[in-house]
C-alpha cells in the first residue's frame, strides 16, 4: 500500500505523540494498576508486619529468635538452639489469603478459645480473631506437635487479637 | 513483570561452567552447596513433607506473592539481573579485546587486561550494595530497632553462606589479592563517581538507593562496605579463603588453569553467572519460608 507522503508524516507524528503521552499517563501510575498488590487489597487494609514483632514469643539464650522478614500483612522470625534453626514462627494477615481462613472451618482443636489446625507433620496453625494466622514450622525434627502448641502459646495471642477489627466477610 | 521467582528457579543450570564454579567453591565452604532448581524438592524442604496437595498450595501462594510487584521479589531479581548483565559487559569486552587481537581465544585468554583495581573496588562495592537493597526488597526491615536488623543480616549471610564466598573471592580476593578486603576502603576512597557511572548496574540500581545523586550513591556503597567488610573478614577467616585456595578449588572441577588469579576472575565474571544464580535461589527459599506460612 503506498500512501502519500503529507499523510505518512501525520500517521507517524500520531503514533509518536501516542507513545508519549501514553508514557506520561501510564508510568507514575504504575502502581495504581491492578497486580500491584498481593490479592489486590489496597495496602492500609492489610496490618503492617512491624505491629506483629513484639507479639513473638521471648528470645532466651537457649531458643534464640531472630526476626528474618516483615512485609505488609507478615512477620516471620526463626527459632533457634545453638546455630541449628529449629522451627519458621510466623504472624500473617489473612486478608490477603481468605483461603488460608477457610481450613480453620473443620478446625477439632482449640487453643486459648482459638481454632488450631495441623497442616502436615511439622507444623502448627493458629487462627486468631478470625484474621491472624499464627504458625509454627518445624525444621528437621526437634519438635512435637506438643512443643509447638506451647510455643504457639507463647505468642502475646491477646494483643494480636486486640489488632484488627474481628469480622471479616468469609469467602 | 516477566517470570514468576519459582519459575525462574526451575529454568536455572543444572550443569555448566557456574555450577562447576560453584561447585569448586563450595568444597571450601562446610556443609556444602547443592544446586536447587526444583521448586517442588524446596518447598517440600521448608514444610518437611512432599504431600502434593500441601505443596500446590505452597506453590499457588508463592507465585501470586511473586506477581505482586509492591512486594519487591520481582524488582530483587532485576538488580541481580543487572548485576550480572553489567559483569559480562565489562568482562566480555576485555575477552573480546583478546579475540579481536586477532589471535584465538584460548591463547589470548592468558592475556586478559583485567580491570583497574578501583573500577573492581567498586565493582564489588556495588555488588554488596545490591545485595543490601535485593535483601530489604525481599525480607523488608526486619525487626524493630538495628541490631534486630544487623542480625536478620548476618543469619541471612550464615544461610547464604556459599553465595557471600562467591563474593568474596570471585569479586575480592581472585582480582584484588588476598589483602583485598583490608584494601577495599582505601580503593574505594579513590574511586570517583566515573567509575561508579562506567558500571552499567548502577543506572539500575540508582533508582532505588538513598540518596539523589552519584555522590551520595557513592556515599551509601562505602557505607555499605564497611558494614559488611568485618563480616566478610570473619567469613574468610573462619573458612580460611584465600585465592591460592580458590584456585585449587575450582580446578577440581573447572580442570587446570595456568594463567594468573586476576585472569581467571575476569574469565569468571565474563563466563559465569554464579551472582544472579545463587542470588535467585536465595530469593525463592526466602519467598517459599513466606508461602508456607501464610497458606
Amino acid at each position: 500500500m503506498v500512501m502519500p507522503r503529507p499523510f505518512r508524516w501525520i500517521v507517524g507524528l500520531l503514533l509518536a505523540g501516542a507513545l508519549l503521552v501514553g508514557g506520561v499517563l501510564l508510568l507514575p501510575f504504575a502502581d495504581w494498576l491492578p497486580g500491584g498488590t498481593v490479592a489486590d487489597l489496597p495496602l492500609q487494609q492489610v496490618v503492617n508486619g512491624s505491629n506483629f514483632n513484639r507479639l513473638f514469643p521471648p528470645s532466651d539464650p537457649d531458643f534464640r529468635i531472630t526476626m528474618s522478614q516483615e512485609k505488609r500483612g507478615f512477620s516471620e522470625a526463626r527459632l533457634k538452639q545453638g546455630d541449628q534453626v529449629i522451627a519458621l514462627l510466623a504472624i500473617s494477615d489473612t486478608i490477603t489469603a481468605p483461603e488460608a481462613r477457610a481450613k480453620f472451618d473443620q478446625a477439632k482443636q482449640e487453643l486459648e478459645g482459638w481454632p488450631l489446625v495441623e497442616q502436615g507433620p511439622h507444623a502448627s496453625a493458629l487462627l486468631v480473631a478470625d484474621r491472624f494466622q499464627v504458625k509454627v514450622i518445624e525444621q528437621g525434627s526437634a519438635l512435637d506437635a506438643d512443643h509447638r502448641h506451647s510455643l504457639l502459646e507463647d505468642f502475646d495471642l491477646q494483643g494480636l487479637a486486640s489488632l484488627g477489627s474481628p469480622s471479616l466477610p468469609r469467602s | 513483570m516477566g517470570r514468576s521467582v519459582l519459575t525462574r528457579l526451575e529454568r536455572l543450570p543444572r550443569r555448566g561452567l557456574t555450577v562447576l564454579s560453584l561447585q569448586g567453591l563450595s568444597l571450601l565452604v562446610p556443609g556444602g552447596w547443592s544446586n536447587t532448581t526444583s521448586a517442588e524438592s524446596l518447598i517440600a524442604e521448608v514444610i518437611g513433607s512432599h504431600d502434593q496437595a500441601l505443596v500446590a498450595q505452597v506453590r499457588a501462594r508463592a507465585d501470586q506473592l511473586s506477581r505482586a510487584r509492591h512486594e519487591g521479589y520481582g524488582r530483587a531479581l532485576s538488580v541481580y539481573d543487572a548485576v550480572n548483565r553489567s559483569q559480562h559487559a565489562t568482562a566480555g569486552l576485555r575477552v573480546l579485546a583478546g579475540v579481536s587481537a586477532g589471535v584465538p581465544l584460548l591463547k589470548r585468554l592468558a592475556d586478559l587486561t583485567p580491570p583497574g583495581d578501583t573500577l573492581q573496588a567498586v565493582d564489588l562495592g556495588l555488588k554488596v550494595s545490591a545485595e543490601l537493597l535485593a535483601f530489604t526488597q525481599v525480607n523488608g526491615l526486619p525487626g524493630d530497632s538495628f541490631s534486630d536488623f544487623a542480625a536478620a543480616l548476618a543469619d541471612y549471610g550464615s544461610e547464604a553462606r556459599l553465595r557471600m564466598a562467591a563474593m568474596v573471592t570471585f569479586d575480592g580476593l581472585l582480582p584484588l589479592g588476598d589483602q583485598a578486603l583490608r584494601r577495599l576502603d582505601g580503593l574505594l576512597g579513590q574511586a570517583s563517581t566515573t567509575q561508579l557511572r562506567q558500571l552499567p548496574a548502577y543506572r539500575r540500581m540508582a533508582g532505588l538507593m538513598p540518596g539523589r545523586n552519584d555522590q551520595a550513591h557513592m556515599g551509601f556503597v562505602r557505607r555499605g562496605v564497611e558494614q559488611w567488610v568485618g563480616w566478610a573478614e570473619g567469613l574468610v577467616s573462619q573458612l580460611g579463603l584465600s585465592g591460592q585456595r580458590a584456585v585449587q578449588a575450582l580446578e577440581t572441577t573447572l580442570g587446570p588453569w595456568q594463567g594468573r588469579m586476576d585472569q581467571l576472575a575476569v574469565f569468571l565474571d565474563a563466563f559465569t553467572d554464579t551472582y544472579a544464580h545463587t542470588g535467585v535461589q536465595a530469593v525463592a527459599r526466602r519467598l517459599v519460608e513466606r508461602a508456607a506460612a501464610e497458606i
